[in-house]
This record gives structure tokens, sequence and C-alpha cells, in this order.
């Protein structure tokens, strides 16, 4: 039983940080129309940023993730006015902003990898929350408390953003038509900014976040978020911020028992299996209502 | 003459891979061309990959009829996939044949018996490079085929403006079915040629980076005409060799970068028919108006591009 | 003009039963009926925002209606995909012109010539003689087509190149390609001066002479009055008046729907 809740948590966490990675992921497909396969290298650069601030620069862990996170939402600032802005309202778009987003993920993970030396980086033991807490009969990581409370808060803040404000409306506004968001009064071009922001700052999160728990901090961090961030967004609906969380904490969950009561050989089986049957029985997500079927 | 054969045994190997890249993007192309995003190719690929190395390795069959094997089991898998496919909006599509690729190589990793598995197989024997040229000299002239046909001519309607298309009396679904069993065939018979080229192939040979540095060397090279695939796929396979003799130390940034700006400066890709033709209207006009300046009136309105701009195909 | 001539060739073609077209709360198109006479020209007009668009639309099966049932030479249409209605027979043009960006002017009425193909995908696949006849054959047909709205010295061109009273005339053409019984116009001559439209005025004549049906919607009142013998006047997606086209236009409830709003305009 304390093993059981032990992992339930670990699940949890884990599935957090693929729910993390995947709510600015879907942002920015579902608003921006981006399959952005640079998603990933913002956490990765995020975590070896904020791994720079603790072992170089000597600030204290808290003051990092903010470093980490500022700093991812800032390159995919860049990314997005370097490589996506020049080919919006032409046809074809989504097309050409994947492929730039190809050619920044190529450039990115190079740079990321000589950073680091092409080797896998952690924080020192004491650099960053690496106690245990207890919860009666449990013993919880610090790092697993707070990387599920970070999902919570940024997920139902994005949640609400998205669902609630003039910005979110804007930012749905925007999904569809550029124009069409400039004549609800909001700068569609600001809109696209803080679309791309709040994107990378979440991704960055993540990778600092992961990179710190796992004790990973590589160009290869990011790789391993978006194949299971983009799980997430798949089976929980990519334009749908809760379906997204809910869909990642239940594949963290999964992976982590079925390695544990199973065979860690099937771990990764059985998240694309679940991906696999949501494509095809539920092919608009956890709480799709669009109309991603063809009429 | 000497410095042919000099040159020929440094880089054959490197036109042999770009050949077998030439089929994966035309697979990648089969679709686009008709306004679908999928990666499915890459799973294409993977079946007729394995398929081929198990009929040579396993059967010890010849390599073109190993090849054949390949393109039919692609087109069959194909066949089997699009129903389901295109019954999803296009956005859905491209994440759906991702989490595909993805799923691929579990499932590869997964069944040792056909795969191998976490070891991968190894192939016996290689290619020559006129058996390849042949093959992609075939396989280009069925997509020059096409491309002047019913089937070219409906494609690109279908790609442009799919609800003006159905008008007139095309079917979109029809259409993409076709282009998926392209893709599947074509893409069966890159993967075969993979495994004869590289002579080991695991599940890692098919994976993500396979799928994206194929659709992007596919759309550099150009999505709007058969040839742009394969001088894509040549620019591509032929840039880190490059890279690697200008700036080895970031041959990858540099592969990235190159990538990028001709992205943004020809988004339509190197080999694009429409700028070409725009450029000869325009020079058209121009000499016209050299010619008869008084008389030409100029109500024609030409789209705004940045047609003078671009370089050429 | 001619219209005497077509006035007692009555049986209707095409025939929208109490059709009904709601997008969310909008009501685009109001228990409409409406019947085209087999042979002529029937004008559809109505101020902006009346639904015509949307009717000739739900005809190509475009839309589906929310209610209502739609019948084309004793078939019912509604609920069949677009490709399926235009094998039927019936083509259109757009407002605002949809010609295939990258497509010479020549390839645009090729491809509008689809259904008109009769060699298989396989036959050209290998390149068998029987494909290249028909190819050939149709570009014949597409070059002759492109002649009778006096644009086959531009055939070559990129469609894109074209002024916006020729890109209106090759989608004519394109639209003609696949030998159709009804051909819908929608605002064929906007944006064009006087005697350019008198000339697509002309030619829509001619083609009804030659036995097809047209539907023309036309905010233009001397076109209709002079190349329309019949129309349906539409209001907010509802039925004002229809019949011979002088008697709608000079209806008093049309005139002040009609004009009274387009003052304002
Ligand atoms: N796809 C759609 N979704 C929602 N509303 C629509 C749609 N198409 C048309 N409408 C609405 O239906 C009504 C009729 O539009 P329609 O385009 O048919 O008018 P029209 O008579 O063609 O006008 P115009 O003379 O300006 O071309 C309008 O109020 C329009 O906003
Ligand atoms: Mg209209």
């Amino acid at each position: 039983m304390q093993l059981f809740l032990e992992q339930l948590i670990n699940g949890v966490s884990l599935g957090s940080l693929y729910a993390l990675f995947g709510i600015g992921f879907g942002l920015v497909f579902a608003t921006l129309g981006i399959l952005n396969t640079a998603h990933g290298a913002y956490a990765s650069w995020a975590a070896i940023l904020g791994y720079y601030a603790v072992e170089w620069l000597q600030v204290p862990f808290p003051m990092a993730v903010v470093i980490g996170t500022v700093g991812g939402g800032l390159i995919a600032i860049i990314v997005d006015q370097v490589g996506f802005q020049p080919l919006r309202g032409r046809k074809g778009g989504m097309l050409g902003a994947l492929i730039t987003s190809i050619a920044f993920l190529i450039v990115l993970d190079s740079l990321a990898g000589t950073a680091t030396g092409h080797q896998s980086w952690a924080f020192r033991p004491g650099h960053y929350p690496d106690g245990l807490i207890d919860f009666g009969p449990i013993r919880v990581p610090q790092m697993q408390v707070i990387i599920i409370a970070a999902m919570l808060i940024v997920g139902i803040g994005m949640h609400l953003l998205v669902q609630r404000t003039r910005i979110g409306a804007a930012m749905r506004a925007v999904g569809w038509n550029e124009e069409a968001a400039s004549l609800g009064g909001v700068n569609a071009r600001v809109v696209i900014l803080i679309t791309a922001f709040l994107a990378g700052a979440t991704s960055g999160l993540a990778g600092v976040l992961g990179g710190a728990a796992t004790a990973n901090i590589s160009y290869q961090l990011g790789e391993g978020l978006l194949l299971k961030g983009f799980a997430a967004v798949v089976v929980g609906g990519f334009n749908d911020v809760r379906g997204t969380i809910i869909a990642g904490v239940l594949l963290g969950v999964t992976e982590v028992f079925v390695s544990q009561y199973l065979s860690s050989t099937y771990r990764d089986g059985v998240t694309y299996v679940l991906l696999l049957g949501f494509l095809f029985l539920r092919p608009r997500g956890l709480f799709g209502s669009g109309s991603f079927i063809r009429a | 003459m000497e410095m042919l054969l000099d040159f020929w045994a440094a880089y054959s190997s490197t036109v042999v891979f770009a050949m077998v890249n030439s089929f994966i993007a035309l697979s990648m192309y089969a679709v686009l061309s008709a306004g679908i995003l999928s990666f499915t190719t890459i799973v294409f690929a993977a079946i007729g990959g394995f398929m081929a190395a198990q009929m040579i390795a396993g059967a010890g069959l010849p390599i073109s009829v190993a090849i054949m094997g390949a393109g039919l089991a692609g087109l069959a898998a194909s066949v089997l996939l699009a129903p389901l496919f295109l019954r999803l909006e296009t956005h859905w599509m491209a994440l759906a044949s991702l989490a595909l690729v993805l799923i691929t190589r579990v499932v590869v990793l997964n069944a040792p018996a056909l795969t191998g598995g976490v070891n991968g197989m190894l192939v016996p024997v290689r290619v020559g490079v006129m058996e390849m040229a042949i093959w992609l000299a075939l396989v280009a002239l069925v997509f020059y085929r096409l491309h002047h046909s019913w089937y070219g001519l409906a494609t690109r309607a279908v790609r442009e403006d799919p609800s003006v298309a159905a008008t007139m009396g095309i079917s979109t679904w029809r259409i993409q079915f076709i282009a998926f069993a392209i893709s599947g065939a074509v893409g069966g018979i890159g993967g075969a040629g993979m495994a004869v080229t590289l002579q080991f192939i695991s599940a890692d040979t098919y994976f993500l980076g396979a799928a994206f540095t194929m659709i992007a060397s596919t759309v550099l090279g150009g999505s709007f005409h058969w040839f742009g695939p394969i001088v894509g796929a040549f620019i591509f396979t032929a840039l880190p060799t490059l890279m690697q003799s200008i700036v080895p130390s970031i041959q990858d940034v540099a592969k990235g970068v190159v990538l990028l700006v001709i992205m943004i400066y020809l988004p339509r890709g190197l080999v694009d028919p429409r700028a070409r033709k725009l450029r000869k209207a325009a020079r058209e006009r121009q000499t016209l108006r050299d010619h008869h300046a008084p008389l030409e009136p100029s109500h024609d309105t030409i789209l705004p591009g940045k047609t003078s701009k671009e370089a050429k195909a | 003009m001619t219209v005497s001539a077509h006035q007692d060739q009555g049986a209707p073609l095409h025939e929208l039963r109490n059709v009904m077209m709601r997008f969310g709360g909008v009501v685009a198109v109001d228990n409409l009926t409406m019947a085209i006479p087999k042979g002529s020209v029937h004008g559809l007009i109505g101020p902006n925002g009346a639904g015509k668009t949307t009717v000739i639309n739900l005809i190509t099966g475009m839309f589906f209606p929310t209610e209502g049932t739609i019948h084309f030479a004793g078939k019912r249409t509604d609920g069949k995909q677009p490709h399926e209605i235009a094998a039927l027979g019936i083509s259109r043009t757009y407002q605002n012109v949809r010609l295939f960006s990258g497509m010479s002017a020549l390839e645009q009425v090729m491809t509008g010539c689809y259904l008109n193909r009769d060699s298989s995908l396989f036959q050209s696949f290998l390149g068998m003689p029987i494909a290249r006849a028909n190819w050939r054959r149709v570009r014949e047909k597409a070059m002759h087509l492109l002649e009778r709205v006096s644009m086959a010295d531009r055939a070559d061109e990129l469609a894109e190149t074209l002024s916006y009273g020729e890109q209106r005339r090759i989608e004519i053409a394109r639209a003609l390609g696949s030998d159709p019984q009804l051909l819908l116009l929608d605002e064929p001559a906007a944006g064009m001066n006087q005697s350019e439209a008198r000339e697509i005025g002309k030619l829509v004549h001619e083609l009804c002479d030659a036995g097809l049906t047209v539907l023309m919607v036309e905010h233009n009142m001397s076109m209709v009055t002079e190349f329309c013998q019949s129309c349906t006047v539409i209001n907010f997606g509802r039925l004002l008046i229809t019949g011979d086209a002088a008697t709608c236009l000079a209806d008093p409830e049309v005139q002040a729907a009609y004009f009274g709003r387009k003052k304002h305009a």
C-alpha cells in the first residue's frame, strides 16, 4: 500500500511534467496552427540555463526556475518572430512553419549538445530541493510535490486565461483568423507574442523542474518530453487545457505502474497503445467537441 | 578524368543515399501534393524496410525482388490506413500520423521475430548505384506521367481549394486515397532502399529524425512539382558532407540555418513552377513595354509577391 | 431578344421546396420554394445578405439544408456530396473568383473538364495511347471553351496574372467544362464595366439558346431585365416574389426592399 501510494505520486508527478509541457505545445497548435517540433528544445535550454544559474552564478533554485522559465519564453518568442512570423498570412503557412520549426530544432538541439558537451548533467545535491517530505506513512521527494503544485497552478491559470479572459478569447480568435482578432480590438501581433511566450515558458518550466527531478539535463531532455507531451496532447485533445492535464497525468501514472507491476519494456508500448486507441476511437480527445472529423 | 574518378570514389555513396532519400521525399510529396500533411511515409518505409530485410536475409531473395515486395507491402499498408486517416480533419491527421510513427517504433522494438527487436537487422547485401538509379528513374517516370494526367490536375485542384474542386466533380476522398496508395508504395520502396544501402536497420532508422529531415527536404526542394523532392533529397543529403568540409564544428547549425533561410525566402521551395511562370509573365510584360511603351495598358493585376527576388529554380 | 421564344418552356429543371438554412442563430434561407424553368435564364436577386450565395451553396451541396428538399431533374440532391451533385450536371462560378493558384488558364478549364475524362488513372499511369488521345481531346475542348469567352490567346498564362474580368471569364469557361445542364452564376458581371457586363450577358444567352439552363445572381437591374426571362426575388432569406422578370422588378415590395436598401449600402 505504501509502495502503491508512493508510486502513484511518482506517476502523477511524471505525468504533471508531460501535462505542463503539453499545455504549451497544444496551445500553439490550436491557436497559431503550428506543429512546433522545436517545442522540446525550449525545455532543454531552460534546464541548461537553470543549471548554469545554479552551478555557476550560485543563485538559489527558485531563482533558477524563474530564469529557465523566462528563458524558455524568450527563446520561443525569438523562434516565433524569426521562423514563423515571415510565413504568416501566406497560404500553406502550417507546412512552412513546420519546416522552419524543424530548422530550429536542428539548430537549438545541436547548440544544446555543444553547451553541455554532449553529456547529461545534474544539479549537485543540496543545490536544489532534494529532500523528502513525510505524509503520514509515505515519504515523497520534495521535487515531486513542487512539480505537481506547479502543474496545478499553471494548468488552472492557463485554462482560466484561455476560457475566461479577453486575451484568451483573442487567442482563440487568432487561431481562426488574424484579422478577426484585430477587429475584436486586440492587436493580433501582441496576442501571438503572448501565446508564444506562454508556450515557451511552460515548456521551460517543465524543463527545469524535470531536469532537476530526473537528474538529466541534456539536449535529449526535450525530446523525451516532446514525445510524451505530444501523446498527452493527442489523448487530451489539442485545444483543451483540461484534457491535456488529465491525459498527461494519466499517461504518467500508467507509465510508472506498468514498469512497476508489469515490465519496463512495456512502458512505452502501453502509452502508445492508449494513444492509438484514442486516435481512432475518440479522435477529438477526452473533452473533444470541435469538428475534428470531416463533414 | 582522374579527378572525376576520385570525386566519384569519394561521393558515390552520398549519391546512392540521395537517391534512396529521393524515394522517401517523393512518398511525402505524393500526399503533400494532394493537400495532406502526413508522416505516414516513415511507417510505410519501416514496413518496406523490414520486409525487404526479411526477404533478403531470411529468404535469400535478390534485391530487386525484395524492393518490389517492399513496394507492395507499403501499398497494402497504405490502403488499409488511408480510410482511417481520411476520416480525420487535416490538423488532426498530421498529429495522428506523427503518433503512428511513435507507435511504429514501439511495435518494431517488440516484434523481434520480424524486425530483430532492439538489435535491429543486418542486411548482408548492398545495392549497386545503377540498380538504385534505375528504380529511381522508373518511379520518377510514374510521377512525371501522373503530373500530366487527370490525377495530376485533380491533386493540384484539391490541394489549392478542395471545395471548389468538389464542385467540378472531383472527389477529394478518392484523390487523397490514391495519393496515400502511391505514397505507401513509394515509401515502401524507399524503406527497402534504406535497408540495402545502410545494411543495418533498426527501430531508430525509421523514426522522428528521418521523418523530420525528409519532410524538410521535400518542402525545401519544392512540393509543387515532382522534381522538387528529388532536388531536395539530393541537397539535404549532400549538405552535411558539404558543411563538414566548410564549417566542420558547426555543421548541424549551418544545416539548420540554410533550411531556415531557404524556407523564409522561398517558402514554396526551390523548384516552383508557379514562380517560374510568374517570372516569365513579368519578363514578357517588360519586353512588351519596352517595345510599345505607350500602347500597353497596364490594368493587368499581378499578385503581390517576391517574384523578382526569388532565385532561379 | 429572344425572350418570348423561351417563355413556354416551363417545366422546372431544378426545385427548392421549403428549404431552411440556419447558421447557429442566423436564418440565412427561410422556407424558400423556388423553381428554375428548364432552358431559361432565371435571375436570383435580393439585397446584400439576402441569402443568394447561400442558395447556390445549397444547390451545389456545399451546405446541407436544415430543412426542406432539393430536386434536380427529378432526383433528390439534398444530402448528396458536392462532387456527386456536380456529376449530375450542375456547375457554378463564385462571387469572389476562386481560380486555382499556380494553374494556367488552360489548366483551369481542363480541370473543369474532369468529369469528361474517359481514361482511367491506370491508363495514364502506363502512358497508354487512349489516355493521351483523351488528354488531347479535352485540351482541344478546353481551348474551344476559352475561345468562347475570348480568352484563347491567354491560354498559357497563370490565372493570377490576369485581370479580374478576365478571371471571371476563365471561371465561366471552367464551369462549362463539365457540360452541365444547370449553370449557377454568382454575380458574373460584378466589377465589370457596362460593355464587359453585356458581353457576359450575351454569352449567357447564347449558352441558353444551346440548351443550357442558367441561374444568375445579379445586382445590375438592367442586366436582369435584358437577359433573364424569369426571376426570383428574396429578402432576409424569404421569397418576396417570383415570376416574369419585368413584373417582379415592378413590384412595390421589391422596389422597397431592394432599392430602398441599396441606396444606403
Ligand atoms: N458559412 C456561413 N456561416 C454563418 N453565416 C453565414 C454563412 N454563409 C452565409 N451566412 C449568413 O447568411 C446570410 C446570407 O448570406 P449570403 O452570402 O447568402 O448573402 P448574399 O445574398 O449572397 O449577399 P451578397 O449580395 O452580399 O453576396 C448572411 O447573413 C451571412 O452572414
Ligand atoms: Mg453573395
